[in-house]
């Protein structure tokens, strides 16, 4: 389809939209002239459905213009103000000005998230500083900031549950307004920033070309991608500030654009703008339509994600694959690591599982004080604590596998079974069960998260069948997917329901009520899973070499793309009813493993085990004890553990690799 | 699971003496439970979210000493298998974490509120049955007669003067309230005291529904209640929106706020509500 035509499709369909919602208010309020006193009609038309709209084009199109240079100066079609952390920042902040300092909210909500998006982006460019600023680099130091603020807000969010219920709304992305005065403030940003966003233009043209081809035109590409960030990322915080988390629209507006084929940079950043405002003004008309008086508010930041989700896998088999970033490959020189590498990191592997066993030993008594185990609380322990210690260790490992087993199969830094949509999958099975009436209602929540994550499965590999699994596509199948049911997720937890609530504790991964049966029988699918895993040693060796390298060495592509691939979802799925979809345990533990030096394929694989079940078993133990006397979420603690020291890997190594891309003809 | 116990009554002597007196020791999950066993005279030894209880629920006062389980989601489950409890209080709230509680005690599930024909039917049942478990049948009868009492004395103070419909809301921010109806604990209240609720749309089972501020404009003369507590920013946004200013409850200027009350909670919750609604309005 070439841009135009979907352009016009999709005028055409949000005409219909606003017809049918505008349509009785209009006429209504035309058929009688302003009459003294509150005339509802006449005020919800003039100062909430119309500058509702209104906010709808500005965000769709300010967010899609975000998106577009993200992914321009980034050379990643993954790249979108939410991978960048901007959105995530901004909700931090809010949450944490609600916490301890309500009067800074006082001063402006938008202030606070402006801020907080500011400071967010900062510790992304701080992360990547005097390595080149990668476009790789950026990208994953993004999605470490994003994902340690999201883990912040989230557990904030959970232990103040009914103060912070507005974050909810706000989370979601809501465009109700009551007024013009948002939306011309909102305006006016757009308007300022379009400026330097303009003069940009041509030099970030030139980013088409290789980063050395466009440094021989005279260009500082570094700089250039400093300020074109800094342009997006403000573009996204006045956006998020306004209106909450509408992120989906930043990515799929310019794979939109893309996918219909528009070359050129200047060309794609205009026809991105112009499907971001249309699929938002869609989204939003059909949401006022179809919700009215009658329905239950719906946000609409999480509606797009609904429309636009399906739209991209759609698209997906038409995208081509992104020029590959310049940077050398990941994991894949064999070859031995020389002696003291070796033994640091052994000694290094062996002191994170030595923290693990520590964090497991502690405990807190009522009063407070810390106390090692003693033989009179062992029946305690042998039914609350070994349970737990042992069932998150043993999910940990295999997250930390599938995280090795998808990073290798993908040859993309990024992947990661919380990535691909696996674990999200899982929520939506318990969701189900927690929401719909009869038959699942009776489902366990182990049963119905199983069936969500094979269903997200069945659903990547349906996909990938048409794309042969080309790793870049299932990952953005998988991308997808996630904010699909991220987005249904975030409308049942915007009603406010009391189930929604538990849902969120589900996901945020409490491992206080395992039983010992349950932690045998994950145990058991480690212990089945993890060998396994090993047996395709071979494969996650000459996998990122690339296809046509990967197949010249004897490896059959199709077939070892989809065991590969069945063998980390079933691992997540195993994983994910321990420890939620949170963790991102499952892109950390190889990251670990990578920064220990650890290149060899069946040592990693063990290595990333063991990072994984020790991270986990940290956690665990700093869950159950630091906020005493609550218990924090297991998951949730582990990605607090895992970034910072995450974070600390990638200030201080050389810069990050990218793998091989995808883009081998089949 | 006896010989448990027993070890973890003797651990929780250890760790926390005063509460190893004698009684049944009840540990109530559920707020509202946790407010009747107050209102009995029979206090829990151990409440989820302790901490947040003076904030959100307020009156009856949590005694020093009860337990603080931490929050639903994931509630401490070796510190109540330590603390040891005799019995546990369970309701469709935190029904999912019962196959866990028993692991360490028996558990009871009552439920707090059920739709019916009679105002507050079901919360007077919930005393009543509670009442009956813990051998305190009389403190039970002898506390609702007195709430009925005063709430016959509030309703005909109210029915003295006439009465505007009232919108009860949250603030969740600035754009958006939390309207209580249909058949939730508030309107059960307003039933029973002979007042008319101003929001007629659906509500949704827990009755409570979650609307943009345009929608509280439902009738023209009403008087809007708003509980604490309210976002620190949305009082500045509210007073430049025309939405809110031409309002006409808010021209007029009857827009009153009320201390927070649980919207979950039981008969003692019904009864403060019940309270504050009638200072309010002056009556």
């Amino acid at each position: 389809m070439r841009a135009s035509t979907l352009a016009l499709v999709l005028s055409a369909t949000t005409l219909v939209v606003l017809a049918l919602l505008l349509h009785a208010p209009v006429q209504d309020v035309l058929a009688r002239p302003a009459a003294a006193g509150y005339d509802v009609e006449r005020m919800v038309l003039l100062y909430a459905t119309l500058p509702r709209l209104a906010m709808a084009v500005l965000c769709g199109a300010g967010l899609a213009a975000s998106g577009a240079i993200l992914q321009q100066v980034l050379r990643n079609p993954l790249a979108s103000p939410t991978t960048l952390g901007i959105e995530a920042g901004a909700r931090l902040a809010l949450t944490l000005a609600t916490l301890l300092a309500p009067a800074l909210l006082g001063l402006g909500r938008d202030l606070v998230a402006l801020a907080g998006s500011a400071a967010s982006t900062l510790l992304v460019f701080a992360l990547v500083r005097g390595r080149g600023s990668t476009a790789l680099a950026i990208v994953l130091a993004g999605l470490v900031v994003a994902m340690y603020c999201g883990a912040l807000a989230t557990l904030l969010t959970l232990l103040r549950d009914r103060v912070l219920n507005s974050l909810f709304i706000w989370g979601s992305g809501s465009l109700v307004q009551q007024g013009w005065d948002a939306g011309l403030a909102l305006t006016a940003r757009l308007a300022l920033t379009a400026v330097p966003a303009l003069l940009l233009l041509r030099p970030l043209a030139l980013l088409d070309l290789a980063d050395d081809s466009a440094r021989a035109l005279g260009l500082s590409v570094p700089q250039l991608r400093l300020g074109a960030i800094a342009i997006a990322a403000a573009l996204a915080a006045f956006v998020t500030s306004a209106t909450g988390v509408i992120g989906f629209v930043g990515l799929v507006a310019p794979l939109l654009a893309r996918a219909c084929g528009v070359r050129g940079f200047g060309a794609r950043l205009g026809w991105s703008v112009v499907f971001g405002a249309l699929l938002l003004l869609l989204t939003d008309a059909t949401v006022q339509l179809l919700a009215g008086d009658a329905a239950a508010f719906v946000p609409t930041g999480a509606v797009t994600a609904v429309l636009g989700a399906p739209l991209l896998l759609v698209l997906l088999p038409r995208l081509r694959p992104t020029a590959a970033p310049a940077d050398a490959g990941l994991g894949t020189a064999a070859g031995h690591a020389p002696a003291p590498a070796r033994r640091r990191a052994g000694l290094a592997l062996a002191g994170l599982a030595l923290l693990g066993l520590l964090a497991a030993a502690v405990g807190r008594t009522p009063d407070g004080s810390w106390i090692l185990p003693s033989p009179a609380l062992w029946p305690v322990l042998a039914e609350w604590r070994l349970p737990r210690v042992a069932a998150a260790a043993a999910a940990g490992a295999l997250l930390g596998v599938a995280g090795f087993v998808l990073q290798r199969l993908t040859g993309n830094a990024m992947a990661s079974p919380e990535v691909l949509g696996v674990g999200a999958g899982a929520v939506l099975g318990v969701g189900a069960a927690l929401f719909l009436p009869g038959a699942l209602a009776g489902l366990g929540q182990g049963v119905a998260a199983g069936l969500g994550a094979v269903g997200v499965l069945a659903a990547l590999l349906a996909i990938g069948q048409r794309t042969r699994f080309a790793p870049q596509r299932v990952l953005l199948a998988g991308v997808a997917l996630n904010a699909l049911i991220d987005a249904i997720v975030g409308v049942l937890a915007a009603t406010g329901d009391p189930r929604a609530m538990r849902l969120l504790g589900w996901m945020a991964g409490s491992t206080g009520a395992i039983t010992a049966g349950e932690a045998l029988q994950i145990a058991a699918a480690a212990v089945l899973l993890l060998p396994l895993a090993a047996l395709t040693h071979r494969w996650l060796t000459l996998l990122p070499l690339g296809a046509v390298p990967a197949r010249a060495l004897g490896v059959p592509l199709a077939r070892a793309r989809l065991t590969l691939l069945l063998l980390a979802a079933l691992m997540t799925a195993a994983a994910t009813p321990v420890l939620g979809p949170l963790s991102f345990v499952g892109l950390m533990a190889p990251h670990i493993v990578l920064s220990l030096g650890i290149r060899q394929s069946l040592p990693a694989l063990a290595a990333a085990a063991l990072a994984g079940a020790a991270v986990v078993a940290t956690a665990d133990g700093l869950a159950r004890t630091i906020a005493d006397p609550i218990e924090l979420p297991t998951g949730l603690v582990s990605a607090l553990v895992g970034t910072p020291f995450l974070m600390l890997l990638l200030a201080r190594r050389r810069p990050v690799s990218s793998l091989q891309p995808e883009g081998c003809p089949a | 699971m006896h010989r448990r116990r027993a070890l973890g009554a003797s651990l929780a002597m250890v760790f926390w003496p005063a509460l190893a007196a004698a009684g049944p020791r009840v540990a109530a999950l559920d707020w509202a439970l946790a407010e009747t066993l107050l209102a009995l005279g029979h206090p829990p030894i151990a409440i989820v979210a302790a901490m947040d209880w003076n904030r959100f629920v307020v009156e009856p006062r949590l005694p020093d000493g009860v337990a603080d389980l931490g929050l639903q989601p994931g509630i401490n489950f070796e510190r109540l298998a330590v603390l040891a409890p005799d019995l546990i209080l369970t309701s469709a709230f935190t029904q999912q974490l019962e196959p866990a509680l028993a692991r360490i005690a028996p558990v009871e599930r009552f439920s707090i509120f059920e739709p019916g024909p009679v105002p507050l039917a079901q919360p007077r049942t919930l005393m009543l049955q509670l009442g009956e478990r813990l051998g305190r049948r009389v403190q039970a009868r002898a506390w609702l007669e007195e709430a009925e009492r005063r709430l016959d004395d509030w309703r005909a103070r109210l029915a003295a003067r006439p009465q505007r419909p009232l919108l009860l809301v949250n603030f969740i921010d600035a754009r958006h309230v939390r309207v209580y109806g249909g058949a939730g604990l508030y309107q059960n209240v307003l039933d029973r005291l002979g007042l008319v609720n101003a929001w007629t749309g659906p509500t949704g089972y827990w009755g409570y529904a979650t609307v943009g501020i345009e929608r509280l404009a439902t009738q023209a003369d009403l008087q809007l209640l708003a509980f604490e507590p309210l976002p620190p920013d949305a009082q500045a946004t509210l007073r430049r929106s025309p939405l809110w200013t031409q309002l006409p409850f808010v021209r007029a200027g009857r827009v009153a706020v009320l201390p927070s009350v649980l919207m979950f909670g039981a008969m003692p919750s019904a009864l403060r509500f019940a309270r504050l609604v009638t200072e309010r309005l002056g009556a």
